[in-house]
């Protein structure tokens, strides 16, 4: 996955992400958040007014400046003299100037360093404080979220944040700052000039307003454009073997020729409204600025305007014309970044797993490995109780094997088995000690456990197998690779041990995966094994090795194996038939058969 | 870089035509403040109202003129750029279109698809920002130097000093921002990936109880990345703070020597607006390539993954030669065949000799490992033998046209896959002229015929991967698809795991009815699957180890023995 980083979240086409719920309250508790970075933020928004203050004086200022050198130079002149700046006409007064300039640029330089970690601190801050809260997170939060939607609210969400504070909320404040000031000392200047400036600018508004909703049309039809080439491209990768063995190559690529047609059209239509919004603006600002100079060219000819104040005027109709433009993308962005901070917030509020009990129960040591399930109750949700009175008991050393349907609720055993889920009621026992009164990393430290999906993470193979005995010498890890039938391949792969998985490569398969869970949970030498249909993808002899591998591993251990293949089950001490969540029948193969129910069935089907 | 920019020489002349017009608007940007300045020159030295009236229209025609060619420019650039990525997506996936499955996993098919979507579009991108924002700062610092320059002197020199301090200062902070967003970038992977691993994999963290690693490891992955990012925040404010200062040094240094100016005639009062101008123009160009040049090293990686792809030779290279006329009844032959991953220490397979015949029926058994699915994938050239050879009908498949050897075998994969669209297109997906008959008998053959039954009938709506129907019944549906077929040789590739016993028996049994010409290969995990066939191949660690019928296999190979006890244990 690591490259496949989703870049089109264009966080405007979902309403939804604009959405806030609370504002106030996700502000506040916003500010709580900020905590030791207040007296920054407060210096920055110091800095902030005062280098606006600063941005709106030197205009001002410079608009005297400059009449000031230009009266002296006229005088001069009508005295038939040349004119040079010397320290009481002009040098001071520039002097000045500069230092205005120079103080304002230290402000900009205060506020603009202060901010560089403030926003990526506070979102570190936030994560970690995510992240901890994950692994208090119970099972069904897990069960119930996309990892796709969780994992953008911890990048993506954040990152919107640290950018709407990074620069989002400086340029917002200066920019208000800026265009009132500004507007404030045109009006000062003059009227007329300044209502011709706001009269143009008020038509970019209304046009910005209308292409918006072109803009974003543009942008629906090009993503639509993408998901189609995405999709089209996707199945055709994923299907290359069928379309090869197939001989549709030709059709294929005429398919993917006009998705990428199709795209190209809708993006350059919209590439072409992103890009044309600017010069639109900057084209009707200057059908503005036509005006003002020839009004403004009258003031002067007519002597009501300096040569000074005409300059200044012109800098500040720079200065206020495009924030006034950008304003509502600032605010926009601003508000979804609340959106985004209040989406984290409810993920950090998310109910958490009750606390393990304050004087826990010790597992016995050594472990025996009995396990007694006592008129257990469970449902997923209180109103859908799936399991209404289950009792059985696993003795130490037996096979236990889960039969039954996909979705009859073998997986739902394990969750119990582990405390993933806690029951609704009735008592789970270890070695005759109710699992409840556990800590839940002592009960675990009992279990070792092999699932269907061969979970492995970024790392060495060698890393991966050591993952529960991080302290596990070179010779103990090739010892549980060779007890799981993983060494023969691990050995020719080109980096052996340290070849590096990462989970979009197809260097290993689904077997060898799993060949690798289960040497992982060889190495940590457990007293009870749950295997979720981990031998699925492993063919039955490599199947039939594991086992004889376990059964010598296993002595006076037990293990509960969910799994399709008969072939494991035929040996089981006792056999779970599920069905609806529940067991429907108990027994050992020869039982089960001779009572010719689900299971026998099931059996019989095998050599028909 | 030679390839991509072969991609851009259909659009020579497109490109010199926005060279033009952004040559003409950038002018047209410094002539609006120099006529600003000629008004206000006008004004102050008591000329009429009317020389005032008409410089205002020059400045209207001017602004008129060069907004047009923008938005001209803006589209010629839009269409230029995505033209330009769908050249590339197209040529990409054709090339890909060659690639053997080796090939293939070189770049491994989630790399791929991102670099056909994710990676021509940042190129596609990034080409647009560089023609529009790019582009135009050179242009815009030499007119801007030469404006000034054609003012005053003094200014000229000005104005090139300080653009030369901006680019400078901008070009050297983007070579440290370069690598630390490459940096960022990496440090961005990393802590996707570590999230997703936390998130998909809670019940084995949980199991392991590594709780507190875990969170360690997501503290560290943040950690990295949270300094990368302030880092190159900080850089982005040294580049800001500057061009603020020097434009604000600037601003005083025109005011200073042009008030000297001012003051000897030599310079107008207006001048100093039109200076002022030229330097924030040029400034305000340089801060916006400066954005568009950061992500050009991404671009880079993107570029070099898409040509990496491009120039990639296929490992497959078609025959020319024809098949032999087929009269024997041999289909296919391995004839000491082996085969080893490039990147392998040991043979994946050794030293295999069969052949398939007409109307018989060949299955090969075998451990995870074994080396089984590789032998279909050798015969479509999915690879190709490293030893020995395979002939169809006495010719070397090597000498073949691809499509001609593929055309002879009608292949079933593993992995059941179905192609968004209706039922009756994925049954015709091999051949487009079957008819109605044909595709039914085959559905029937295949027990796919709950099809039927569908309120859809054959038109029923398949989504992408064929995702709608359960794992059984895809894998029917990608049986019947390859029924409808005509081919000499049907290969099954471990297609029958996702069946239930039943419905594996009653299809085998069909197949024997309905194939009587061609040969059957079928590769498979239980021993049920393959009792009848007429010979079978027990494969272990790529060597074969023993051939022939059931019982002969029970008397004389041991790992044979192993597999059917294991599987019929307590059957009788």
């Amino acid at each position: 996955m690591s490259e496949n980083q989703n870049q089109e979240t264009t966080g405007f086409l979902e309403e939804e992400a604009l959405k806030i719920r609370d504002a106030r309250s996700t502000l506040l508790r916003f500010f709580r958040s900020i905590g030791r970075q207040k007296v920054r933020l407060l210096i920055v928004l110091l800095s902030v007014a005062c280098y606006t203050a600063f941005n709106i004086a030197a205009p001002l200022y410079s608009a005297r400046v400059v009449d000031l050198i230009w009266n002296r130079v006229q005088e001069m002149w009508n005295k038939g003299q040349s004119f040079h700046i010397t320290w009481e006409y002009g040098g001071r007064q520039i002097f000045l100037l500069l230092l205005l300039y120079g103080t304002g640029a230290l402000f900009y330089v205060l506020q603009n360093f202060l901010m560089a970690s403030f926003a990526e601190r506070l979102s570190l801050q936030l994560r970690s404080e995510v992240g901890e809260k994950l692994q208090r997170l119970p099972l069904s939060f897990f069960d119930g979220h996309q990892p796709g939607q969780v994992m953008s609210h911890i990048t993506n969400d954040l990152d919107k944040m640290s950018e709407a504070l990074q620069t989002g909320m400086i340029r917002f404040f200066v920019a208000v700052g800026t265009v009132i000031g500004s507007i404030v000392m045109m009006f000062r200047f003059s009227v007329t000039l300044t209502l011709v400036f706001l009269f143009f600018t008020g038509i970019t508004l209304l046009l910005t307003r209308k292409l918006s909703h072109y803009t974003l049309q543009t942008a629906i039809r090009r993503q639509e454009a993408v998901g189609a080439l995405n999709g089209l491209v996707e199945e055709s990768y994923t299907g290359r073997a069928v379309i090869q063995a197939f001989q549709q190559e030709k059709e294929s690529l005429k398919k993917v020729t006009d998705a990428a047609n199709d795209l190209a059209k809708a993006s350059r239509d919209a590439d072409f409204l992103i890009s044309a919004i600017n010069p639109g603006i900057r084209m009707i600002n200057r059908f503005g600025m036509v005006v003002i100079t020839v009004l403004g060219g009258g003031m002067l000819l007519r002597g009501t305007m300096t040569p000074g104040v005409f300059q200044a005027f012109f800098q500040y109709i720079n200065q206020a014309g495009e924030p006034i433009t950008e304003l509502s993308y600032m605010l926009n962005s601003m508000q979804s970044a609340l959106a985004s901070v209040e989406r984290v917030y409810t993920l950090l509020d998310e109910e958490e797993i009750s606390s393990d009990p304050a004087d826990p129960a010790l597992p016995s040591d050594p472990v025996r490995g009995s396990v007694c399930f006592s008129h257990v109750r469970f449902g997923y949700t209180p109103e859908r109780i799936l399991m209404q009175d289950v009792s059985f008991e696993a003795r130490p050393g037996q096979k236990i094997a889960i039969v039954g349907s996909t979705g009859a609720g073998k997986t739902t055993l394990v969750n119990l088995l582990m405390r993933f889920y806690e029951t609704d009621g009735g008592q789970i026992l270890l070695d005759g000690q109710d699992t409840g009164s556990m800590t839940r990393a002592d009960l675990r430290g009992a279990f070792g456990m092999v699932l269907q999906d061969a979970w492995l993470f970024e790392g060495t193979i060698a890393e991966n197998i050591a993952y529960g005995r991080p302290d596990a010498s070179r010779e103990e890890i090739i010892a549980a690779a060779k007890a799981a039938r993983a060494d023969f391949f691990i050995r020719t792969l080109p980096h052996g041990y340290e070849t590096v998985l990462s989970n979009d490569a197809d260097n290993i398969s689904i077997g060898q995966r799993q060949l690798l869970t289960i040497a992982r949970v060889f190495l940590c030498d457990p007293k009870i094994l749950i295997l979720d249909e981990a031998t699925s993808s492993v063919d039955t002899r490599t199947e039939l090795e594991i086992g004889s591998a376990m059964q010598a591993l296993m002595q006076g251990r037990t293990s509960f194996v969910i799994a399709h293949r008969l072939s494991t089950i035929v040996d089981a001490d006792l056999i779970l038939v599920m069905q609806h969540g529940t067991i429907i029948e108990t027994g050992n193969h020869r039982e089960l058969l001779n009572a010719g129910g689900a299971y026998a069935r099931l059996y019989n089907s095998q050599f028909a | 870089m030679k390839t991509i920019l072969s991609f851009l020489k259909p659009y020579r002349k497109r490109l010199l035509f926005i060279s033009l017009i952004m040559i003409a608007d950038v002018g047209g940007s410094l002539l609006v403040p120099t006529i600003t300045a000629n008004m206000i020159n006008l004004a102050v030295s008591q000329a009429d109202l009317s020389d005032i009236l008409v410089q205002g229209i020059w400045m209207l025609g001017i602004a008129l003129l060069s907004g047009g060619l923008t938005l001209l420019g803006s589209w010629l650039c839009a269409r230029l750029s995505a033209d330009f990525g769908r050249d590339l997506r197209v040529a990409l996936y054709d090339k890909t279109l060659s690639f053997s499955t080796t090939d293939f996993e070189t770049f491994g098919t989630a790399s791929i698809i991102t670099r056909t979507l994710n990676d021509i579009n940042v190129l596609q991108q990034s080409l647009m920002n560089v023609l529009q924002l790019v582009l135009p700062v050179p242009v815009m610092c030499a007119l801007g130097i030469f404006f000034s320059f054609s003012i005053h002197r003094d200014m000229g020199f000005l104005i090139l000093g300080a653009t030369f301090l901006v680019l400078a200062a901008a070009l050297l902070i983007i070579r440290k921002a370069a690598r630390i967003f490459e940096l960022l970038q990496s440090f961005l992977d990393r802590m996707n990936v570590v999230l997703r691993e936390n998130l998909t994999g809670v019940r084995v963290i949980r199991a392991f109880r590594k709780e507190t690693h875990e969170i360690k490891r997501m503290r560290k992955s943040f950690e990295d990345y949270a300094i990368s990012a302030i880092q190159a925040n900080r850089l982005f404010a040294g580049l800001d703070c500057l061009a603020t200062v020097v434009i604000n040094l600037t601003i005083v240094a025109i005011l200073y020597l042009g008030g000297n100016q001012i003051g000897t005639g030599s310079m107008k009062v207006g001048d100093i607006t039109a200076v002022t101008e030229y330097a924030i123009w040029i400034l305000f160009y340089v801060m916006m390539a400066q954005m568009v040049i950061l992500l050009v090293p991404r671009a880079m990686t993107c570029m070099r993954r898409i040509c990496a792809v491009l120039n990639h030779t296929p490992e497959i290279k078609d025959g020319t030669g024809q098949s032999g006329s087929g009269a024997g009844p041999e289909i296919f032959r391995f004839d000491h065949v082996s085969f080893r991953f490039a990147d392998a220490d040991e043979n994946t397979l050794s030293d295999l000799s069969f052949s398939c015949e007409k109307g018989k029926t060949t299955a090969i058994i075998g451990g995870t490992g074994s080396g089984k699915s590789t032998i279909a994938k050798l015969l479509l050239r999915f690879h190709d033998v490293t030893a020995g050879q395979i002939t169809l009908k006495g010719t070397d498949i090597r000498s073949l046209p691809q499509s001609e050897l593929r055309s002879a075998i009608s292949y079933i994969p593993q992995r059941a896959w179905l192609f968004s669209g209706t039922i009756e297109e994925n049954l015709r997906y091999g051949n487009p002229d079957a008819t109605r008959e044909d595709l039914i008998r085959a559905l029937k053959t295949a027990q796919a015929d709950f099809v039927l039954d569908l309120p859809g009938g054959l038109k029923s709506h398949v989504s992408q991967g064929g995702t709608n129907f359960s794992g059984g019944q895809r894998q029917r549906l990608s049986i019947a698809r390859s029924l409808v077929k005509p081919a000499d040789l049907y290969v099954f590739d471990d297609s029958f795991s996702a069946l239930d016993f039943q419905t594996d028996a009653a299809l085998r049994h069909a197949l024997q009815e309905e194939i009587t010409e061609a040969g059957l290969l079928i590769i498979a995990q239980r021993i049920s699957t393959i009792l009848h066939a007429d010979q079978i191949l027990v494969l272990n660690e790529g060597q074969i180890a023993g051939i022939g019928r059931h019982e002969e296999l029970m008397e004389t190979c041991p790992i044979y023995r192993d597999i059917a006890h294991s599987q019929m244990k307590g059957g009788n």
